[in-house]
């Protein structure tokens, strides 16, 4: 009995030291964009959504695994593995694209960010430098480990939502009835674009380069992969129970009163009435914690994807006499972020539907390049994907693609 | 020199225009100097599936166009033989402390002693990205316009770890701090000196006659620094064994306290036949020097380098050669006019020059410029001083006129 309990302690201490990377890749999915397009979906839509959220689940968990495994048995990120398989000119289209489409992103978690200092009542432009410079200093002074914690911290305050969607007092039955019963779904066509959305805010192509370059970074060896399988599991179920308690908290209490919003600022603001003071400023604390997580996860995927595509060292445990560019990435990207949703004159509506379109032309683009690796002999030796899981790993790629092409399609014809 | 991205899947013709196939890629032995000894030839895809090895001997050249002989044959990958796109391009170059440095964004082959070709480094700069585009000639005109040149910057192979090679990773011998980044134009200067260094230890190898046989070949630049390198007794014992006059020629670049050293240590018969010869060597090259030499950077295209011939010859009276100088106007290379006009006009003068030039000093007798430009077949020899930098040139006519007065 002691044996068998000293053996589960064994493993839970593994277990520990493995986790991160899974989990935070996974929740910066939530980032400030997430909350926004979570708080419009169940604005309009209410509980009906949730059973696409399930959808979402096992799609993102598939293709993290993807990455995850890919990272541990290789060694190598996303885009050292684009590079060294399809060549320069490709990696170089690739990274303008991702380096564009996460300039939009970072700029909507930005613009998130301060939409919710505003909601505080606080002047944006000194808190905006306040924050470009806190981020600053976690990356550039943090290790790998202090950035890991603080990563999880922030992680760890999305439990705000949680309390949040409990002061709503929604529909608890309802809300688990359409969780796991397709009983809300419509098929008109502003139905089938939000499901898309969601799709699309969740399962991103820089999520998928930033938990293959972090779990790389973190130099986990291949007899920890079960465990970082678990922990992607686990971070996909984590990300989308918050996703969950979001959507309930809105639908609870803005979609039962049809109240129509913009924003996820306006969210905070408008859900006072129904689910008192304290749930609102949950729900703007939420945004700050969300806007903040997101842009550094984000401007920090792209300095790994550029120091992978061409070659640099690229590591937040390496000293940034060595890392330059790295560092030099990252922190231009915030900059310019924090210009961008400073000046007046620029429209971040736009700039968040193009980001929309470029990551759906990316996204097909990434998960071919992800499917073709997983399944590579000669990379992953024994570890490719397995025939069922193949079969499972191309249906769901198949679907993001096809809800890919839809939103360029929808683009293309202004229908958005 | 020729980069690989401009010969990749490039038609690969026979000598009498008959189409194989397109340049996959190339093979190279893992040593010091690799030379590629294969080339990997897709064939067209009516005749076969499989790639064709075809062996350098049959390879009749790799720039402009790639040719074989027609009676080519093929053969398979040996030993301790690597390909230049497979295993080279686009792998991450690490250092020596397992800091990742960058990755390699093209390769750099050197056309050697004829027909040989060699990998003489990898291109690791922001143009050999570019030129993978094929963008990198308008970015290159682009930058030179705006005045600030962009080149290649080029790791010398002599620097990475051939044995790394094998296992799939490319490994600096040094720190990346210690890395020494070229510019292309150099990079046949760093390959001599370095080869130098190999030659050093060869040499102290070889039986003495056989060493100094070896020596007399060499070009004098070669024999001065090699000589300067070697052990007093050595070098002492070498001069004593190579032709007088090439004594000569390489104890006038001594220091004269050497000299006198070397002088006194060589036996008494070779010591005054060496010293008689040494007073023959009064400038008297001087004398026949012309300071009127074309002198052009090896980065200019050679359409410059024409229009330069155009604007500013018109009062020469002879043009031979052209000759390639860096900054510090040290002699880098040489170029005909024929080359010249072989060339298109965009290339730069660094990609076709002839890099080991045959050059000759102030103190060298006239009897052994006469025999230089016999042996070479050239119709004037550029003259330089200690430190490489370009005096003048002597030309076949001016020595003729004085060697037919003697007649």
């Amino acid at each position: 009995m002691q044996a068998f309990a000293a053996k589960y302690k064994r493993r839970l201490l593994i277990f520990l030291m493995v986790f991160g990377p899974g989990v935070i890749a996974a929740v910066a999915d939530n980032d400030a964009a997430g909350v926004a397009t979570y708080s419009l979906i169940a604005s309009k839509f209410g509980y009906a959504m949730l059973f696409i959220l399930l959808i979402v689940t096992v799609l993102l968990a598939v293709t993290q695994e993807m990455g995850a495994r890919l990272a541990v048995v290789t060694g190598k990120g996303l885009a050292d593995l684009i590079r060294e398989h399809y060549g320069v000119k490709i990696s170089a289209m690739i990274f303008l694209m991702l380096f564009i489409a996460n300039m939009g992103s970072i700029i909507a978690n930005f613009a998130g960010l301060t939409a919710a200092i505003s909601l505080f009542g606080l002047p944006k432009a000194p808190f905006l430098l306040l924050a470009v410079l806190f981020m600053t200093i976690f990356v550039y002074k943090g290790s790998y480990r202090t950035n890991q914690n603080i990563f999880l911290g922030s992680a760890f305050f999305y439990i705000a939502y949680i309390a949040a969607a409990f002061l709503a007092k929604p529909q608890w039955e309802t809300a688990v009835y359409n969780l796991v019963l397709p009983v809300g779904i419509t098929f008109s066509r502003e139905f089938i674009f939000s499901a898309i959305a969601l799709l699309g805010t969740t399962i991103t192509p820089w999520g998928q380069f930033f938990i293959q370059s972090f779990i790389v970074d973190k130099k986990l060896t291949t007899d920890k992969l079960k465990y970082e399988q678990a922990e992607v599991y686990f971070g996909a179920f984590l990300t989308d129970l918050l996703s969950f308690f979001m959507i309930v908290a809105i639908a609870g209490t803005l979609f039962i009163h049809s109240i129509p919003i913009n924003g996820a600022a306006e969210a905070a603001l408008a859900i006072t009435p129904f689910a008192g003071q304290f749930a609102s400023l949950l729900f703007s604390f939420g945004l700050i914690n969300a806007g903040f997580m997101g842009a550094v996860v984000i401007s920090l995927t792209t300095a790994y994807a550029f120091s992978e595509f061409f070659g640099h060292q690229g590591s937040l445990d390496s000293p940034i006499s060595k890392s330059r560019s790295f560092y030099l990435l990252f922190l231009i990207q915030i900059i310019i972020a924090c210009l961008v949703v400073l000046s007046p004159h620029i429209s971040l509506f736009r700039i968040v539907l193009y980001t929309q379109g470029l990551n759906g032309v990316l996204l097909p683009v990434i998960i071919f390049f992800l499917l073709r690796f997983a399944n590579s002999k000669n990379l992953m030796g024994s570890y490719t994907n397995n025939r069922f899981y193949n079969y499972f790993a191309t249906i769901s790629c198949v679907v993001i693609t096809l809800a890919s092409i839809f939103v360029i399609m929808g683009g293309i014809l202004g229908k958005i | 020199m020729i980069y690989f991205s401009e010969i990749k899947n490039k038609r690969v013709y026979t000598e009498d225009g008959l189409l194989i196939g397109t340049l996959d890629d190339a093979v190279f032995t893992l040593t010091e100097t690799p030379q590629i000894v294969k080339i990997v030839v897709k064939p067209l895809k009516q005749i076969s599936q499989e790639a064709l090895y075809i062996p350098h001997q049959y390879l009749l050249r790799m720039s402009p166009t790639v040719a074989v002989s027609k009676n080519y044959e093929t053969t398979i990958l040996a030993e301790n033989e690597l390909f230049v796109f497979k295993n080279l391009v686009d792998k991450q170059i690490i250092d020596m402390s397992g800091q990742k440095v960058v990755r390699v964004n093209d390769v750099v082959i050197q056309q050697k002693n004829g027909n040989f070709f060699f990998i003489g480094g990898v291109d690791i700069g922001l143009v050999g990205i570019l030129r993978r585009f094929g963008a990198d000639k308008i970015i290159e005109k682009v930058s030179a316009f705006f005045g600030k040149g962009l080149t290649s910057t080029i790791i010398p192979w002599s620097n990475i770890q051939p044995l790394e090679l094998t296992r799939g990773k490319v490994v600096l011998n040094i720190k990346q701090e210690k890395l020494q980044k070229l510019h292309p134009a150099d990079l046949a200067d760093y390959l001599e000196a370095t080869n130098v260094r190999n030659i050093v230890k060869i040499i102290d190898l070889l039986d003495k006659e056989f060493a100094a046989k070896v020596i007399a070949e060499l070009n004098l630049n070669y024999q001065i620094s090699l000589l300067k390198k070697l052990a007093f007794e050595k070098t002492v014992k070498i001069l004593s064994l190579i032709d007088p006059d090439e004594a000569v020629d390489i104890l006038t670049q001594f220091s004269s306290k050497r000299r006198e050293g070397v002088l006194k240590s060589l036996p008494r018969d070779r010591r005054s036949e060496i010293e008689h010869l040494l007073k023959l060597e009064d400038t008297v090259v001087g004398q026949y020097l012309t300071t009127e030499v074309l002198t052009v950077k090896s980065s200019d295209t050679a359409a410059k380098v024409i229009e330069v011939i155009r604007k500013e010859t018109r009062d020469m009276s002879f043009l031979p050669y052209v000759y390639v100088v860096n900054g510090q106007n040290q002699l880098h290379g040489v170029l005909s006019l024929h080359d010249l006009l072989l060339q298109t006009v965009e290339t730069p003068i660094y990609k076709f020059m002839i890099q080991n030039v045959i050059v000759i000093h102030l103190h060298t007798s006239l009897y052994s410029v006469f025999r230089k430009l016999i042996k070479y077949k050239l119709a004037a020899l550029p003259v330089v001083d200690v430190n490489k930098k370009i005096i003048g040139m002597i030309t076949m006519d001016d020595i003729g006129e004085n060697f037919l007065s003697k007649i």
